[in-house]
């Protein structure tokens, strides 16, 4: 398969800060290419040199083979760009904008005013066609916005933070449209926070940090690589007692042996180990001991989110975990990070 | 692979692209309107009345200083304010060389410029009864000086911010001069020997002079200098906006 973006030694200074060192991928052809890193990692940077809004202090770019730095035009042409803030024409109809942007990449005429209908009605904007932008919710422009990246049908499409901020049923049309253009061939280069929405959407990911590329793989090679954050999840109830004190059992079950460390979610609790299966009984007999009942019991691989931390030094358990699309956990059911073992 | 034609047609239908847009969008902004239409009003007013100056010269005056100062407006308040929304980001990435959306964007501010200049003409002939000598050389004039004007205004623009008030200060403060060395106010024929090179130095001067010759039938230059000055300002001014915006890149704005 042949590579849609190849990344060689690329770099960027801004003054005497190293915003992207000296860093080195591939993204093939038809693949979603998730692209990771906390705040200030340099997705960003990374990504505007891709789009050819930066100008890079060294290293090539190739994007179907075309060197951005001798001549982006050929590259250009092929490339849909959805940046982080919706940046639409507020002054404009949703139409207005779409026809511009068309326009803009020589589409012809008369597809043109097909594929903006098409699109209109996928992104459920079709009856808001005439209306200003600026009357537009959050939700509607970051449609908008990404309709007029694809009205020339890019075969690359670069996805800057897509759902953030986003009602759910936006989240999961956007979600839906990327796997849509996927399947239908368009390679997509996605940079995001949401670690989750790396998981479900792509076939690998690269985690960017203090500039370089700390780890490139699927997302189920890096969580196997990452067997160290596998934990216990628990959730316990007194018995003959109204409520728990909320630090009773942290302090206690952290205290477990083979506990590195542990952290309340909600009405549960986590406890990483490297020994999921020898820590459990401790956490029987520890809730036997003090007249608790357990909810519920599970253990759970390392998720994407854990390698993320893990990866980028961040302390596990600090970061409010993604539970969107998720229920309770019922004693027995799946763990969504990696499953009941 | 496209043909150098078909890329050439691609680039004009694009430059012209962003014009149309750009004159939907931003032609009631305030800042078009405060720095584009009032401000020449002003200026005129400010200077010229209760000095007993013919129907005429005031309705030369006027034209050139209605192109320079909305002309030259257009880039300066347009581009910062699409810099800071991030919708400039949607022309960069677009395939188009940069020369397309330089000159696409020079067409708004003439466009802008040749408009609003039909407002002291109209209030010039029907008001004041001025005529015009040369009809035919005024129609070309406008639009001329509005197109060097713009290009000049463009250099502003293009320096690496996000903020309007940031490229209104040094417009303005290069403007302003401009506008009193200019032959303006003093015509070129009274000025002194060394105040007269200084004139030359403002593109300003060739566009009175060419209004001159167009309303008043009689400038100081041959008109046909100040023909060939002007689209050779255009030329002139893109280039440092193109060096400006090649730093924007380095700097990520």
């Amino acid at each position: 398969m042949s590579d849609t973006i190849k990344v060689e030694d690329l770099t960027k200074y801004y003054g005497d800060l190293l915003a992207v060192d000296h860093i080195n991928f591939q993204v093939q052809q038809g693949e979603i290419f998730g692209f990771l890193g906390p705040n200030g990692a340099g997705k960003t940077t990374t990504q505007r040199m891709l789009t050819t809004l930066l100008k890079p202090t060294g290293g090539r770019i190739l994007i179907n083979g075309h060197d951005l730095g001798r001549d982006a035009y050929p590259a250009k042409r092929q490339m849909g760009l959805v940046p982080e803030e919706s940046n639409v024409y507020t002054e404009l109809s949703a139409w207005g904008n779409l026809m511009f942007t068309a326009r803009l990449y020589r589409v012809p005429r008369g597809k043109r005013e097909k594929q903006a209908r098409e699109l209109l009605e996928t992104f459920g904007l079709w009856e808001k066609r005439n209306v200003k932008v600026e009357d537009f919710s959050k939700g509607m422009r970051r449609r908008l916005s990404i309709a007029m990246a694809i009205i020339h049908r890019p075969t690359l499409l670069f996805l800057d933070e897509p759902t953030p901020g986003l009602d759910a049923q936006s989240t999961r049309a956007i979600r839906r449209l990327i796997r849509k253009m996927n399947a239908e061939g368009t390679t997509i280069f996605l940079t995001t926070h949401q670690i989750e929405e790396a998981n479900q959407l792509c076939d690998r990911v690269a985690i960017i940090n203090h500039g370089k590329i700390a780890a490139i793989d699927t997302p189920e090679r890096l969580k196997a690589a990452f067997r160290r954050v596998q934990s216990v999840e628990v959730a316990l109830e007194p018995i003959g007692r109204e409520t728990l004190e909320a630090d009773e059992p942290l302090k206690a079950l952290g205290e477990l042996p083979g506990v590195t460390h542990s952290a309340k979610m909600g009405d549960k609790w986590r406890l990483y180990t490297e020994e999921p299966s020898a820590l459990l009984p401790h956490v029987v007999d520890y809730a036997r001991s003090h007249d608790l009942q357990m909810v519920s019991l599970c253990t759970l691989g390392p998720s994407l989110e854990d390698v993320f931390l893990e990866i980028t030094g961040q302390k596990i358990g600090t970061v409010r975990h993604d539970t969107q699309g998720t229920g309770g956990k019922k004693p027995g059911a799946r763990g969504k990070r990696g499953g009941r073992r | 692979m496209r043909s150098w034609i078909e890329r050439l047609q691609d680039e004009v239908a694009q430059a012209w692209t962003v014009a149309i847009k750009d004159v939907q969008v931003y032609y009631l902004t305030p800042p078009m309107i405060m720095f584009g239409l009032l401000l020449p009003f002003f200026l005129f007013f400010s200077f010229s009345v209760k000095r007993e100056i013919g129907a005429e010269v005031g309705l030369a005056r006027l034209l050139a200083l209605t192109t320079f100062f909305t002309a030259s407006s257009a880039g300066p308040v347009i581009i910062p304010m699409e810099r800071r929304t991030g919708t400039y980001d949607r022309l960069l990435a677009a395939p188009m060389s940069l020369v397309t959306l330089l000159l696409g964007k020079t067409l708004v501010g003439t466009f802008f410029a040749t408009l609003v200049s039909l407002v002291p003409l109209l209030v010039g002939l029907l008001a004041l009864g001025a005529t015009v000598a040369n009809a035919a050389l005024l129609v070309v004039s406008v639009p001329l000086a509005s197109l060097a004007f713009s290009a000049f205004g463009l250099v502003f623009a293009s320096i690496p911010t996000r903020s309007v008030g940031s490229i209104m200060m040094p417009s303005t403060l290069v403007r302003w001069p401009l506008m009193f060395i200019s032959g303006i106010f003093i015509p070129l024929a009274e000025m002194a020997p060394w105040a007269r090179v200084l004139a030359y130095v403002s593109p300003l001067t060739y566009a009175q002079d060419l209004m001159n010759h167009a309303v008043l039938g009689q400038g100081f230059l041959n008109p046909w200098l100040d023909l060939a000055l002007l689209p050779a300002l255009l030329v002139v001014f893109l280039i440092p906006a193109a060096r400006l915006h090649h730093r924007s890149r380095v700097l990520g704005y």
